[in-house]
Parts: C-alpha cells; sequence; structure tokens
C-alpha cells in the first residue's frame, strides 16, 4: 500500500504576513491562558510535604520515582488538575499518565507519598477508574507506584463504599489480568487496609525492603474489638499497642516474602524496585513500529507555533479547521474521505508517527448556498447537518473495518435544530453514529479544541463513548456545556418574564437571575473547571498536542487485539474512487 | 483597478476596520459579519486604498453584496 500511504496529498499553507499579524493578540492571549493552567498543574505537584523532607526519611517522592522509571521525555501526564470533590489536599492523590518505560508504552499511576503518606481519598476511585479503561482499551501494561496508607478516615463515607467506589480499583486489576493485560506493581512504605489490596491485587509485586502490605495496619489492629467507649486505661493500652507496631507493623516483608511469597522481588534500595519494573517491562508484548507504520514518521510541514494563531480563543471567530490538522499530522499530508459531501465535517486519514489515523473534525464558518440541502436557511461549521451525520456514519465504520483508530476533534454548537432538520432524521442519525462508533471497538481519542456542546459532545466520539474513548484532552479555549449560559437563561426563565410581565410586576429580579446562570454556565465551562470535573482528562498547550496525538497512537499500535492487513484496507480504495 | 470586497455570508455587519482614504494589506481583517452566532471575518483581497465603503456598522447584507471597494 505504499502507494496510498507513503505520498499523501498535501494541504496546509504557509501563514501570509496578513494573517501573522492579525494573530498577534490571539497568541499573547492564548499563551498567557495556558501559562495560568500551568501554574494550576505546578501548585498540584508542589501539595504536602516537600521532596526534601520525604527524601530525608530515605524515601523518593512520586515525582522522583517517576523520574527514574519513565524513558526520558516520553512523560504524557494525564488527570493533572483533577479534584471533582473539590478536596481541600488539591488532589486525588494518585499521579497517573502514559510513558514508555523500556521502550514500551505503558499506563502509570502512583500515590502521591508527599500527601498523607498516599491516602485514598475522594474522587481518587474515579480518576483509577478513568486509567484501568484507559490500560483496558489501549491494551497496554498498567504499572503501578503503590504507596498507600489507606482510607482517609475522616471522609470514608465519600469514596470507601459505593459502586464506583475504591474497591472497584481491585476488580478491575482483576478484570485487567482477566483479559491478559499485566500489572506490574512497585510497592513502598506502610500499606495496610485499602492499601494492602492496593498492593496485592497486581500481577507480579516488585517490593522495597521497609514497605509493608496487610488486611489491617498498625492503627486498626490496636483498636479492634469495640468496648463501647474510652477510658484512660483503654488510651494506655492504645499507646501500649501503637508502638509495638509501628516497631513491627503487620505484612512486612519478612512475612510476605519470607513466609507467603506474595512478594516476587525484594530491593534494598528505592531505584533497585524501579529497575525491576524496567526490566519486566522490557518482556512486555509489543510489535515493533515497523509491523504497523505506513511510512517513515516526519514532523508536519508548518510549525506548531502556528496553532496559535490559527486557533482563536474568540468562541464566535470562525477558523479554518484543515489547517490547524494540517500543523499536527506527518509531512501535513492527508486523504480526505469525501470532500464536498457533510462540508461541516473534515474526515480523512494521516499519518501520526508514521501510524494510519482517522481523523474527524468539525469545519468552521459558512458553508455556502444551498447547504444544508433540506432547509434554506444559512448553514455554519460548528453544527452538524444530515450530510455531516451520514459522513461520520460512514467514516466511523470504515475504520473499524480497517482497525484504524480514531482521534475526534470538536469544536461544535450542536446538531441542526428544528422541524425541517427533524424531518432531515438528525435525529435518529446522530444515535447512529452512537451505534457506528460502538461497533467500530477501535480505541478513539478525543480532542475539544473549543465547543463541545449539547449532544454532538456526545455523538462525536466524546467521552461518553465510554468503551472507545481513550481520553478526552481540552486546550486553554475549551468550553463544555449542554448550551450557551445565555440560551440556558432564556430557556429556564422566559415564561416567568412573561408572567411577571403579565402580573405588572417588576422584571430586574429575573433579569438578575438570568445574568446569574449565564455567569455560572461560563465558569463552569472553562478549562480549569473541566479538567477539575474530568470532563476532560488534561488540558494541553497547543504545542503539547502532537505528543499527546503520537502516544495516543504508538500505545494503540503497540500491541492491538485485532488488525487489519494494510493490502487489505478497504477505506484507502474508497478515498481513491 | 478597483476591486471589490463582497459579502461571503449574509448577516449582520458588527464592525468595520477599514477607512476611507486609508491604506490596506492583503489579508487585513476590513470586517466583520455576523451570522448563526458567529463572526465571519472579512480580508482584503488585495493591497491598496480604500475607495469607498458601501456598509456601516450594524446593516444587514446579503451574500455577494459589495461592502467596500479597493484601489
Amino acid at each position: 500500500m505504499r502507494p496510498y500511504f507513503e505520498k499523501m496529498a498535501a494541504f496546509g499553507h504557509e501563514l501570509k504576513k496578513g494573517e501573522l499579524k492579525r494573530a498577534e493578540d490571539n497568541v499573547r492571549q492564548f499563551k498567557d491562558a495556558e501559562t495560568a493552567l500551568e501554574q494550576e498543574g505546578e501548585k498540584v505537584k508542589q501539595v504536602g510535604l516537600s521532596a526534601e523532607q520525604v527524601n530525608s526519611r530515605g524515601q523518593l517522592t512520586v515525582w522522583q520515582r517517576l523520574e527514574y522509571l519513565v524513558d526520558p521525555g516520553t512523560w504524557i501526564p494525564l488527570h493533572t488538575l483533577f479534584n471533582p470533590e473539590d478536596n481541600e489536599e488539591g488532589t486525588t492523590n494518585v499521579v497517573d499518565g502514559l510513558g514508555k518505560i523500556s521502550g514500551r508504552w505503558a499506563v502509570i499511576i502512583g500515590f502521591d507519598n508527599k500527601v498523607m503518606a498516599g491516602a485514598w481519598l475522594p474522587g481518587q476511585a474515579d480518576n483509577v477508574l478513568r486509567i484501568t479503561n484507559l490500560s483496558k482499551r489501549l491494551n497496554i501494561p498498567l504499572v503501578w507506584l503503590v504507596n498507600c496508607s489507606g482510607v482517609k478516615l475522616t471522609e470514608q463515607e465519600k469514596f470507601y463504599p459505593n459502586r464506583r467506589g475504591s474497591g472497584a480499583t481491585f476488580y478491575r486489576h482483576a478484570e485487567l489480568e482477566q483479559l491478559g493485560i499485566p500489572i506490574l506493581a512497585g510497592i513502598y512504605g506502610t500499606n495496610p487496609a485499602g492499601g494492602g489490596y492496593q498492593s496485592i491485587s497486581p500481577t507480579i509485586l516488585f517490593a522495597h525492603k521497609d514497605c509493608n502490605i496487610a488486611v489491617g495496619g498498625a492503627g486498626i489492629v490496636s483498636g479492634m474489638a469495640p468496648k463501647g467507649g474510652f477510658d484512660a486505661a483503654a488510651a494506655e493500652d492504645i499507646i501500649d499497642k501503637a508502638k509495638h507496631f509501628k516497631a513491627e507493623p503487620p505484612g512486612t516483608v519478612k512475612i510476605h516474602y519470607d513466609e507467603t511469597g506474595f512478594f516476587r522481588y525484594v530491593y534494598e534500595e528505592e531505584q533497585g524496585v524501579l529497575d525491576g519494573l524496567k526490566s519486566f517491562m522490557e518482556g512486555i508484548p509489543a510489535y515493533h513500529p515497523k509491523f504497523f507504520r505506513v511510512a517513515e514518521p516526519a514532523p508536519p510541514r508548518f510549525s506548531a507555533e502556528d496553532l496559535y494563531r490559527l486557533l482563536p480563543l474568540e468562541q464566535k471567530r470562525v477558523y479554518d479547521f484543515d489547517e490547524v490538522l494540517s500543523r499536527l499530522v506527518d509531512n501535513s499530508e492527508h486523504m480526505e474521505f469525501r470532500p464536498g459531501y457533510g462540508p461541516e465535517v473534515y474526515t480523512g486519514l494521516v499519518k501520526i508517527d508514521g501510524f494510519l489515523v482517522g481523523c474527524i473534525g468539525n469545519r468552521q464558518g459558512y458553508l455556502g448556498k444551498g447547504y444544508p440541502e433540506y432547509a434554506d436557511y444559512q448553514a455554519m461549521g460548528g453544527k452538524l447537518y444530515r450530510q455531516g451525520l451520514i459522513k461520520m456514519n460512514e467514516f466511523v465504520t470504515l475504520c473499524g473495518r480497517d482497525r484504524v483508530p480514531i482521534v475526534w476533534f470538536q469544536d461544535t454548537t450542536g446538531i441542526d435544530v428544528g422541524d425541517l432538520a427533524e424531518k432531515a432524521e438528525l435525529l435518529g442519525l446522530g444515535q447512529s453514529l452512537i451505534y457506528s462508533i460502538q461497533q467500530t471497538d477501535v480505541p478513539m481519542l478525543l480532542v475539544v479544541l473549543r465547543k463541545g456542546t449539547a449532544a454532538a459532545h456526545y455523538v462525536m466520539g466524546g467521552p461518553t463513548a465510554n468503551r472507545h474513548n481513550a481520553f478526552t484532552l481540552g486546550t486553554a479555549a475549551t468550553e463544555i456545556y449542554v448550551m450557551h449560559g445565555e440560551t440556558a437563561a432564556v430557556a429556564t426563565y422566559s415564561r416567568r418574564l412573561v408572567k411577571e410581565k403579565e402580573a405588572g410586576r417588576p422584571l430586574e429580579p429575573v433579569i438578575e437571575s438570568m445574568n446569574k446562570l449565564a455567569d455560572e454556565y461560563r465558569e463552569n465551562s472553562r478549562p480549569l473547571f473541566c479538567a477539575r470535573t474530568g470532563m476532560v482528562d488534561e488540558i494541553v498547550s497547543m504545542t503539547g498536542l502532537r505528543g499527546y496525538l503520537a502516544a495516543f497512537a504508538g500505545a494503540v499500535y503497540q500491541n492491538p487485539t485485532s488488525i487489519c492487513p494494510q493490502h487489505q484496507m478497504f477505506l484507502p480504495r474508497v478515498i481513491k474512487g | 483597478m478597483a476591486q471589490n470586497i463582497t459579502a461571503p455570508l449574509s448577516g449582520k455587519v458588527i464592525s468595520l476596520d477599514i477607512k476611507v482614504g486609508k491604506k490596506v494589506e492583503e489579508d487585513d481583517e476590513a470586517l466583520v459579519i455576523e451570522a448563526l452566532k458567529m463572526e465571519n471575518p472579512v480580508y482584503a483581497p488585495c493591497n491598496g486604498t480604500v475607495k469607498e465603503i458601501k456598509v456601516a456598522v450594524g446593516d444587514l447584507v446579503e451574500e455577494d453584496q459589495v461592502l467596500a471597494v479597493i484601489e
């Protein structure tokens, strides 16, 4: 298939003087917004004890462990700002992302041992669920750096119980193992109760000499057998027991290496544990990239800096999506699927790091006379119409057939509305797209370039495509909401306005409520909010986007569960005609 | 030779960034038309001087309507 893939059609153009000049303000504002978000990320990294404090105890921090473990330049952080329960600690207390270890992609997660010795906190279970899902979707190993003191007891009701509570992790681990996906765990420190199961549930356990894992730790063992209250004698008894268990906690290496053999290996040094993980990662099943590459990797022909000029931070401004895409893909080449049909949507094959990937994105701006064909009104990109929905259904289905992963780029105001749109079957075609996605069983990545709105946010490979969406990225321009805040204010208060007017009452209180609602929508759709609540899995800088795309492609093609021989692919032939 | 700036779509003129007698460069933003809540910038098609502006902010314009003339 060399004639198809080695050299595809070039797209994109060098920005002209006028384009560069008028984008100056946008570049500055965009970068300022990114800097503010990066500072938020830095704050999360610094929470808890300092590295010096942790190091003075003879331990490394989770960040130092990751730095030693992960191949340089391959760390792709996820969930940096995720804190859906607004924990006072400022974190869910796990650090995670994609990274290469010994040249192979893995999903990597570690407890932040700077905060409450790596305790379970509210929101953490959801974070872990996301990464176990990611491991499953990409069919790549999960690597844990366990250092978990167990439940933060004063908030246990928020995450200990429930269907998706912290214990769900252990079933998820079992599910991954059932699927043949290994979980490697480096184990440090004291890991009682929940921490014990965090340690025992993975596939192979690499222990540091000072670690311990147990059904119940020192605290719980000293406090068993409730007596109906506490008195001075009980307090003295607790003190004695606590001292004893501090010196000799349950489940040390003496028990779990020498007696039970749960620990496969024990290491004297902290780095030794990480070396153990590295050596096992060398043996993880992974195809050589040449097995699946369709061409030699090549950078885009245009600078990624252009992305700050091409994507307006101002939501109402239109732009050229194809130009944006040309800054992200190998050699700025593509094979567009059905150009001219469904002009509001781009669909096409591109190469990312030499791997074939399908891309779908909302185009922006006026779509020209006569479109949509079912109505006599003007059509604007960002919205979805009949042809665009049909085209996406076709493209997704063919990608599934050819086992090509998909990257979605959303900047959508929703699906066209009104009786003409209903007659044109848009409701049915939107759900058809969901069905088509479900049928593909190929991993997908979503980038919410700007707006993710209404049902279009669902149907275009949104995070709700649970079994397919590997992760979702946002930018400093991302906004996610069911509808614009002012639209929501009208929908909520229009009848009330009529009523108040007819009753001769003042309208000001209603107007005030409308403005308040619009303001809340604005705040609760901004990138920081999206990242904290998990609407996106990470906010990424425009120049950092390609790294995420390359990591996704590399991970997808590392050890796929199903393959299509390149010469038997159908989609490229459909495009060629 | 005079060149027209025409409306690429129907909508409302919400800003004018050119003035009669002033120079413009190709791809400078000349004006912005709002339609379906989106702002569509219209760019100068060539280098030149603005000879005439046929619309004002707030005007509703039709697709292909001549908005300004550059010489």
